[in-house]
């Protein structure tokens, strides 16, 4: 097994240099292609100063150089900090500071939108940025330079990445996962889905996103290729890549699914080369199950859950258990994981009582970056406590009943409610504010948010949703806007979100 | 500009990018690339075409070459009788 996470890029390319590893449009990539640009990035960063443990922050829609970039990152020895690509300027500076990144690299797109970025060296497609203290390195300086293989020398238990995730305190929490983390995890991977060289996956989920890196991870250890498909805004498109391009492999979370059934020609398309299909990032609803299993054929349907916390994933349903007896619940732990159901304290319960999914195995995070009073919350000496609520069947098949955090989960990503709470109480309009999750056909989740003006009579929702949309990512701000006289409490005096769910 | 045009830039900029103001809409720039809209963005967009232009959209037709600038947009407007 691979000891560290870019020897995955390493090895394919020692195995199979000449083989397509990416295809993304009309273009192609080999592993040797891929080995040689990420060594470039690699001596990029360590002749710029950058050294073992600094952190490198990625704002970047997937493409051959986002994954050059993640490859040449770990090979410095250093940090990769991936972010979504859409984030706003105040996101990516909050993401420099609490990670300490020295240095960001950007796609076309970020570019455009983060010209105002403060760090110290960005890497970028354009080289039009407003500050005058960054050092800023284009691809075209990458590309000129000369291969040198990197020079750190790390190790299986070094840090390899820092994946955000909202918390329940507001802000995004920096996930640490080591090389070890992520070796194992992807190899758990491998095995249960039965990954080989002939493997073939549609990526239309993002890198930054665990769920979407275990796509790349997973195929870049077994030496099979990644179709990169950012278009999945027109699911059309991406079915007839499935097709003009043979792949074997499909992963998507609730809403991916709901779209392809609802509003595309998947229902009508038969994809011959597709082997399986995956789903994580949240509960589907049994119903849009089925109609998923009526329309992709012989191919197998794995139904998965995981956490980011655990570099990824933790369990998976046997897809035969799924057809004959199992729809609902979220399988069984993959290789090399266990899990319990436990009460607060720790003690584990009987099947079918209902306590804190917890986990453990190599794959769970080092903890939080820089948060030691949130780790401790969550890693307990039972294991990693997911915040999830659920129980055991009599043969150990996982089902889950709820949430312990109150989360939303929108389109795969969970986010604080307290976030968006916190995006609109900066803007000084409200008096008071709540954010709780209402059900969405497409995204699973979205915001609802009730608000108290602090002056009625000069109040202005558009200014406020102005306000908001400059502070939070699309996916975050609210779709629906409710305006009281007074916020339902409870005898404590906390806000009843009970009440505004109903 | 005519007023379908109007009407759609209306919609785009009361639903996508009211308040960004780095954002401007070129009738022959892409929607998706510049960050305007996403998937549910386009279904969004359908659902107000349909509803709006009294039309009927199929699963089939959504399709770059339908949706992805204004431009095309309303160029699939005139193939369903509305100009």
């Amino acid at each position: 097994m691979a000891e560290l996470v870019h020897h995955f890029l390493e090895t394919s390319a020692g195995k199979a240099a000449g083989k397509t590893a990416l295809l993304n449009g009309e273009n192609t990539s080999t592993y040797q292609e891929i080995e040689s640009l990420a060594d470039k990035v690699s001596s990029l960063l360590l002749d710029s100063g950058l050294s073992k443990g600094d952190r490198v922050l990625m704002i970047m829609e997937n493409s051959l150089e986002s994954v050059a970039s993640y490859y040449g990152i770990l090979k410095a020895g250093c940090v990769c900090v991936e972010v979504p690509d859409k984030s706003t300027l105040s996101e990516a500076a909050y993401f420099i500071e609490n990670s300490g990144a020295r240095m960001c690299i950007l796609s076309k797109g970020s570019a455009r939108r983060l010209s105002d970025i403060d760090i110290e060296f960005v890497l970028s497609p354009e080289a039009s940025f407003s500050r005058k203290n960054l050092t800023v390195y284009t691809w075209d300086d990458v590309y000129g330079r000369n291969d040198e293989p990197g020079r750190a020398q790390i190790k299986e238990d070094d840090l390899a990445a820092i994946v955000y995730t909202s918390g329940s305190t507001g802000r995004p929490k920096g996930v640490m996962l080591s090389h070890k983390n992520l070796c194992t995890n992807t190899a758990s991977i491998v095995s249960y889905l039965g990954l080989t060289e002939s493997d073939r996956i549609m990526a239309v989920l993002p890198f930054y996103y665990v769920y979407g890196k275990t796509l790349l991870n997973t195929h870049f250890m077994v030496g099979g290729s990644v179709v990169i498909n950012n278009r999945f805004a027109f699911p059309n498109s991406v079915i007839k890549d499935m097709v003009d391009k043979e792949v074997t492999g499909f992963a998507g979370v609730p809403s991916t699914f709901a779209i392809l059934l609802n509003r595309s020609i998947f229902a009508k398309t038969r994809i011959k080369t597709l082997r399986y299909v995956t789903q994580a990032g949240g509960a589907m609803a049994p119903a849009l199950t089925r109609r998923l299993l009526e329309h992709i054929g012989s191919a197998s349907l794995y139904i998965m859950y995981g956490a980011t916390e655990a570099s990824a994933r933790l369990t998976y349903l046997p897809p035969q258990r799924l057809i004959n007896d199992k729809l609902g619940s979220i399988g069984i732990p993959i290789p090399n994981v266990e899990i319990s159901i436990r009460d607060n304290e720790g003690n584990q319960l009987a099947p079918f009582e209902v306590g804190n999914i917890c986990a453990t195995g190599d794959n769970i995070m080092q903890g939080y970056w820089q948060d030691k009073d949130e780790t401790d919350k969550v890693l307990k000496p039972w294991g990693l406590v997911t915040g999830d609520l659920g129980h055991v069947d009599e043969e150990g098949f996982i089902y889950l009943t709820g949430r312990k955090k109150e989360m939303l989960k929108i389109g795969g990503e969970r986010v604080s409610p307290k976030e968006i709470e916190d995006a609109i109480t900066d803007s000084q309009m409200v008096h008071e504010v709540a954010v709780v999750g209402r059900a969405d056909e497409f995204l699973s989740e979205v915001p609802d948010a009730f608000i108290v003006p602090l002056d009625d009579k000069s109040f202005e929702l558009d200014s406020l949703k102005s306000f908001v949309k400059q502070k939070l990512s699309v996916h975050k701000q609210p779709k629906y806007w409710n305006i009281l006289k007074s916020l339902p409490k409870k005898p404590s005096g906390k806000i009843d979100k009970g009440v505004l769910k109903q | 500009m005519s007023d379908i045009q109007t009407t759609i830039i209306d919609f785009i900029k009361e639903n996508f990018i009211m308040g960004r103001s780095d954002t401007k809409i070129d009738a022959e720039e892409s929607l998706i690339e510049s960050g305007i809209m996403d998937s549910t963005g386009v279904l969004e967009l359908v659902e107000f075409l349909e509803s709006t232009f009294n039309i009927q959209v199929e699963d089939e037709e959504l399709v770059p070459e339908n949706l992805e600038t204004i431009k095309n947009i309303i160029e699939f407007l005139k193939t369903k009788g509305v100009s």
